[in-house]
């Protein structure tokens, strides 16, 4: 039952390219009827995001995945219409072991453009649920699908490929967790109104901060933003009264000297009773005074310092995904491994073997009664039995070999009785 | 019970171990298996104490080798009670060595020949009250300073951790310690805590010496050091509740207090005075 996979990504095409060989919604279940033909193509499941296409699919005949490989070649080129040459110079093939690991690595968005991000493991699912629904996977994508979400789980957890914040906005939630623990009953200010500002307050929301006040220059401006995000705008001129409510402080306005003072902020913890405040500054030139660093429980950053996090923890998801590659390769080989037990082969091997066994018990226990025998005898003994196990077992092993398209239910049901026979052998 | 304090200790040797795998590998330090490796290691603990108490029917808590397991005990059962409340992440990383040192000094603390100090022999077999003042006394002060461990521990994580945010140094362990706010409630919580024991164990001990000779105080070291300590932690709580003092200014004052504490517990013993154990 061998494993192979067709697609192209952000890696191998550009975005033209990608836009050309994406697969809609609905365009999916018609892609996922044609595929699956019962021949060459058993199961499949087609993963269609903006960065990548991916056709996954299980052909029933050993030794066949460069059959099927090109079967999908041409199924894209048809379903498409595009060049044959087009797609080859952009799409890559994997088969077996590759494959598996190449679905690992891409659930477990570690073959992402941002490496780590959530997404992707959402997307696969998705994909995975349009082919149940269209009835195109079985039991060997069923397995290796439910496989790829437990690694991506298990690398989610095991390493930090995911934990670090990689865009600034984020880098603001993050930083605020570091001093907050949880931004639960926070209170967040905005001066000033930028469109960066706006999106590390809408995270800050996000993550629990449950008010929000905005103080902005044209107070217009602040009451539409409030009523976008369900803040309250604060008149320009009393934003210093206010300063002692806010947990974090973002700043972006246009001013070019510092509107935020150290004197300001002194007042402000105190009335505060020392609660510690978080001061970002994302406007250039800075607005907020840096030397408010020395006061103690006060912490500034400014969009520097904001931009070198980002930048750390993106070469620290890369570290990290070394070390959730090794936990790929374990997990593929591993799968494969398992996966061979559910092979038809040693499901009609283990159905014999009992039945053998069984056979040869019984001619052990009955020996007592049948006496000393010459050895003509025992051959013939020996022939019996295995012709009665042939012949007994034949019309079975003949059924299955016939059902074996991935689907059938009569399949299903002595492969679930066997796979404790195959288990209990190890 | 030695054998269930061995094993105990092969627990803690384990989970400290855990602990400081997971800390290195930026893993989730809040792990289940470590807090059950954990939990199971302390009712093992939990165990053997109880097996001694009832075997010498008095509670284990009257020389060096006994102080040293308790202690290592009560270190964990805060940490037990804190894990609840609180993402304490690292802070069994920080506690388990410890708790693994402490649990090993008692083991290899040899036994005293004479199982109760002379001293000590009226106090145990005294009338009912001081049966019950002197090993409250004792509890209470080692309560006490298994809690001030842990607020010297918080401390030192709360600095660790304001040092990296404001020199900006996001690396290393910045990314493991909890927030600044859970490092300070936890350093806050358990100084009061340590502060209340404290108290009722200086209470008692007044008690118990008047119990004992009619005095209340003798400006034995070990007393006088007590005092010292108790006043640095009030020093601490007043300024808290009257100033709003925390974070850093509170983190530096309770490693001053842990540094008295350390004097008040080992030092006053070589300066000799009636407080001759642990």
């Amino acid at each position: 039952m061998p494993i192979v996979l067709v697609g192209l990504s952000h890696k191998t095409a550009p975005v033209e390219i990608r836009e050309q060989l994406a697969f809609s919604g609905s365009a999916i279940n018609t892609a996922l009827e044609l595929i699956v033909d019962r021949q060459t193509i058993n199961e499949s499941v087609v993963v269609s995001t903006c960065n990548r296409v991916e056709i996954i699919a299980v052909t029933p005949r050993e030794k066949e995945a460069i059959a099927a490989v090109s079967y999908l070649y041409q199924f894209l080129q048809e379903f498409h219409k595009t060049d044959h040459h087009l797609i080859r110079q952009h799409c890559y093939d994997y088969s077996d072991l590759a494959a598996v690991k190449h679905i690992f690595r891409v659930t477990s968005s570690l073959d992402s453009m941002v490496i780590g991000e959530p997404q992707i493991t959402g997307q696969v699912k998705e994909a995975f649920q349009l082919a149940q629904e269209a009835r195109s996977v079985g039991h060997h994508l069923t397995r290796l699908m439910n496989r790829a979400f437990a690694v991506a789980k298990r690398v989610r957890n095991e390493t930090g490929i995911g934990s670090s914040a990689v865009s600034i906005s984020f880098v603001a939630v993050e930083l605020a967790r570091k001093v907050f623990e949880s931004l639960q009953g926070s209170t967040v200010m905005l001066v000033g109104a930028g469109e960066m500002a706006e999106l590390a307050a809408k995270h800050l929301l996000n993550y629990g901060a449950s008010r929000l006040l905005i103080a902005n220059r044209t107070f217009e401006n602040a009451q539409s933003l409030a009523g976008e995000l369900g803040g309250e705008p604060v008149a320009f001129d009393d934003f210093e009264k206010r300063l002692p409510e806010a947990d974090i402080l973002i700043c972006s306005t246009g001013a070019t000297s510092y509107l935020i003072l150290q004197d300001q902020i002194r007042r402000a913890l105190s009335s505060r009773r020392n609660r510690p405040m978080l001061l970002i500054d994302i406007s250039v030139p800075r607005n907020i005074d840096p030397a408010i660093a020395d006061i103690d429980n006060a912490f500034v950053f400014d969009i520097d310092d904001l931009q070198s996090i980002a930048e750390a923890n993106r070469s620290e998801r890369e570290r990290e995904a070394h070390r959730a590659e090794s936990i790929i390769q374990l997990e593929a080989e591993r799968f494969l491994l398992s996966h061979a037990e559910g092979d038809i082969h040693s499901v009609i091997g283990a159905f014999r073997q009992q039945a053998a066994e069984l056979a040869l018990a019984e001619l052990e226990r009955s020996r007592k009664k049948l006496g000393p025998l010459n050895s003509e005898q025992e051959e013939a003994l020996q022939t019996m039995i295995n012709a009665i196990v042939n012949k007994f077992t034949q019309p079975v092993i003949k059924q299955l070999r016939e059902s074996d398209d991935g689907h059938s239910p009569y399949l299903e049901a002595w492969r679930d009785v066997y796979h404790r026979v195959i288990r209990k052998k190890e | 019970m030695t054998f269930l304090l061995v094993i105990a200790l092969l627990l803690y040797l384990a989970s400290a171990f855990y602990a400081i795998i997971l800390f290195a590998t930026k893993s989730d330090s809040q792990s289940n298996r470590l807090k059950t490796l954990i939990t199971v290691g302390f009712v093992t603990h939990t165990a053997a104490l109880a097996i001694d108490w009832w075997k010498l029917g008095h509670f284990p808590i009257v020389n060096p080798k006994e102080v040293s397991s308790f202690i290592a005990w009560a270190i964990m059962a805060y940490y037990l009670g804190i894990s609840f409340r609180y993402q304490a992440r690292a802070l069994p990383t920080f506690l388990l060595p410890l708790v693994f040192i402490f649990t090993l000094g008692s083991l290899l603390i040899p036994a005293p020949e004479n199982e109760r100090p002379n001293l000590l022999e009226g106090a145990i077999t005294a009338n009912t009250v001081t049966q019950i003042i002197f090993p409250a006394h004792v509890t209470l002060v080692i309560l006490s300073y298994a809690a001030f461990i842990l607020t010297f521990v918080s401390g030192v994580m709360y600095l660790i951790q304001e040092r990296d945010l404001k020199a900006k140094n996001f690396g290393g362990v910045f990314q493991r310690l909890p927030a600044l706010n859970t490092c300070d409630e936890i350093g806050y919580r358990s100084l009061t805590i340590g502060f209340v024991l404290l108290t009722l164990g200086v209470a008692t001990g007044i008690v118990w010496n008047n119990q004992r000779d009619g005095r209340y105080w003798h400006n034995d070291p070990k007393e006088v050091m007590a005092l010292v300590t108790w006043l640095v932690y009030l020093f601490i709580i007043h300024y808290r509740l009257t100033a709003g003092w925390r974070g850093r200014r509170v983190a530096l004052l309770s490693i001053v207090g842990f540094v008295v504490v350390l004097l008040t517990w080992l030092g006053a013993r070589t300066l000799g005075g009636y407080h001759v154990f642990g």
